[in-house]
């Protein structure tokens, strides 16, 4: 959509490829890591517009890049999408960890697995309407 | 005698009697003459009903030695009641000091005799209530030293009074952190908390622990007593069920992962179809029938942690079962552009075990390392290589990659049931009940890993069948997978 970028961190290269099938079919830029380290570094050349990350990740977990994300002066407005296999647990362990990170906002949205590609462009264009919104 | 003394005598509140030095009666007040009769009487046969001086007659004795006497008789009254009394004899001597008679005093003690042996009773219904209540009691002092202790905690924490409880219960040289026995010394009052304590024989148990203060008539907290409750049974109980809780979960968890696997499949051939592109679909079928793989691997990965089965022992020829297991994984290998070598070494025989569990267990350990490979997307010759020798008395066989490599932690938690490094496509199962095949045959599974740098797993059966002498039937997860990924 508009040639967007999107960040998508999973360790599972099938979801990784799921991903960028259904958003580059969809107009967007995608560019998919295994790790938080990948991560990071593809923050800096890609420059995205949305990071989508899974939780459990090898290494660090996709919330230590949420927090560190949002500490960044440079990335801390960009949106952040969690992964899900487990909802409720992940709403109770997102809490608790971000409550050991004060004053840390959460992600912009949860999704929880099986993703559907309707599910998954629909909270991106959600994401990017709230955006074009606050710009203006 | 003057008249109110005679009548103090006659009226005292127990019997009051004068001997002679021949033990006639020659006095007695109202309530001796009422229970033993006339003056004038032998006291032995007035109080016994004997025909001679009693042993250790306490009369005989104050006149042959010239002082009081204290004793405790029973006596028989005239109609029939025995009666236990305290005797206090004291000698009466005319002017020049010779004794010429002794007087007598009899206090009925019956009452005290009553509360006596009421007392020794309640005292020995205590002893035998302490004894054998069944839980672990023990009284302990100030100084941590276990002064007394019930029959269920001597047998099983052996013989403990005298020894500090830390020793005791625990097995250590210093005292514990936290003390509840001491903080009851401390603030007087009871305090509640569970542990884990060891037996004399190294048995861990799960104690339900109630400490109270014991205290002195000036209200002074002399000791403690500690009661605890074994409760490892229920915590067993427990911990199955958080198994069979965190199984659901995590069987959950890998389920949507699977599907939203399975969701990419179909929309790449979906989408593939729909534009005639062969490439699409293929890489789209691809991820389709890798993920129906990874639903099967679960599905009989959960059956087989359901059923605790017994193996089926025979011969299983080595470089066969080696050449099974290549058919089964080499196209996932290839797939991933990985480098999968198998090295037999020859003349390795056969091995006794259960050929299904010894491929199952096999084929988990390198679909791990295939998938530790296709985790680092960014090394250059994946390489997988399963290598087997003979090394009396075992059978060695060691799988290697060059894949994505385990921390510390990951390396520790590996065997522990549902956790799982792999995200989205572990239950947490597999090397599980991998490490559980290996342990039933009596053999070993050791890792070598650092991020980065690969895994190497060895696993050694035995050539001489033995079964394991580690439990395996009650399944404990000494940790759980990450709940939310």
């Amino acid at each position: 959509m508009d040639g967007q970028r999107v960040l998508v961190v999973d360790d599972d290269p099938d979801i990784r490829d799921y991903f960028a099938a259904v958003l580059d079919d969809h107009g967007y830029q995608v560019v998919g890591v295994g790790d938080t380290a990948a991560a990071l570094a593809a923050l800096e050349e890609f420059h995205p517009d949305v990071v989508i990350v899974d939780v459990l990740l090898p290494g660090r977990s996709g919330l230590d890049l949420l927090v560190t994300l949002r500490r960044s002066p440079r990335w801390s407005t960009t949106p952040l999408v969690v992964v899900t296999g487990v909802d409720q647990l992940l709403k109770d362990d997102c809490q608790s960890y971000l409550g050991t990170h004060a004053g840390v906002e959460g992600p912009d949205a949860v999704l929880g697995k099986p993703i559907d590609p309707v599910t998954l462009l629909a909270v991106l264009r959600a994401i990017a309407q709230r955006r074009a919104l606050a710009a203006s | 005698m003057p008249d109110h003394f005679a009548q103090y005598f006659e009226e005292m509140p127990c019997y009051l009697s004068v001997h002679d030095r021949d033990f006639r009666i020659i006095h007695g007040n109202r309530r001796f003459r009422r229970d033993f009769g006339a003056e004038g009487e032998f006291c032995y046969r007035a109080y016994k009903g004997r025909d001679r001086v009693c042993d250790g007659c306490p009369v005989e004795k104050t006149f042959a030695e010239g002082a009081p006497q204290i004793s405790e008789q029973t006596l028989r009254t005239r109609d029939g009641r025995e009666i236990p009394v305290r005797v206090r004899t004291t000698p009466i001597c005319d002017e020049a000091g010779n004794i010429v008679a002794v007087m007598e005093m009899h206090t009925d003690i019956s009452e005290s005799k009553r509360l006596q042996e009421q007392l020794a009773h309640s005292r020995q219904r205590l002893a035998q209530l302490f004894e054998e209540v069944p839980c672990y009691l023990s009284v302990q002092g100030p100084d941590r030293i276990i002064q007394h202790a019930n029959r269920r905690f001597r047998e099983t924490f052996g013989p403990a009074i005298g020894e500090p409880c830390y020793r005791v219960y625990k097995h250590r040289e210093e005292q514990c952190l936290v003390c509840n026995a001491q903080a009851a010394f401390r603030d007087g009052r009871p305090f509640e908390h569970e542990e884990v304590v060891v037996s004399a024989d190294g048995r861990e148990i799960n104690v339900l622990v109630t400490t109270a203060p014991l205290r002195n008539a000036a209200g002074e907290v002399e000791a403690v007593i500690e009661m605890a409750v074994d409760i490892t049974q229920i915590r067993q109980l427990q911990s199955q069920l958080t198994s069979i809780g965190l199984l659901v979960g995590s069987i959950s968890h890998g389920i949507k992962g699977l599907l939203t696997g399975l969701d990419g499949g179909l929309y790449l051939v979906n989408s593939g179809f729909e534009r005639g592109d062969q490439a699409r679909v293929k890489k789209g079928w691809d991820m389709v029938v890798r993920n129906v793989d990874r639903i099967r691997s679960m599905v009989l990965d959960i059956l087989y942690y359901a059923k605790d089965r017994d193996l089926e022992v025979a011969d299983v020829d080595v470089a066969g079962l080696v050449a099974e297991l290549a058919e089964v994984v080499e196209k996932k290998a290839t797939d991933g552009g990985i480098d999968l070598r198998f090295d037999v070494a020859p003349g390795v025989g056969s091995l006794p075990g259960d050929a299904k569990a010894l491929r199952a267990m096999l084929v988990n350990i390198l679909e791990n390392s295939l998938e530790a490979c296709r985790s680092d997307p960014g090394k250059k010759n994946p390489q997988v290589t399963m290598s087997v020798r003979r090394l009396d008395p075992w059978m060695v066989i060691v799988v290697e990659d060059n894949g994505i490599g385990m921390d510390r932690e990951t390396r520790e938690k590996l065997f522990s049931l549902f956790f799982s490094s792999k995200g989205s496509k572990g239950t947490g199962l597999g090397l599980f009940i991998a490490n559980k095949i290996v342990d039933k045959h009596g053999g070993t599974i050791a890792v070598d890993s650092e991020p980065g740098r690969g895994s190497r797993f060895v696993i050694r059966l035995p050539l001489d069948p033995r079964p394991s002498t580690r439990p395996v039937a009650v399944e404990t997860p000494t940790t759980a997978v990450v709940p939310g990924d």
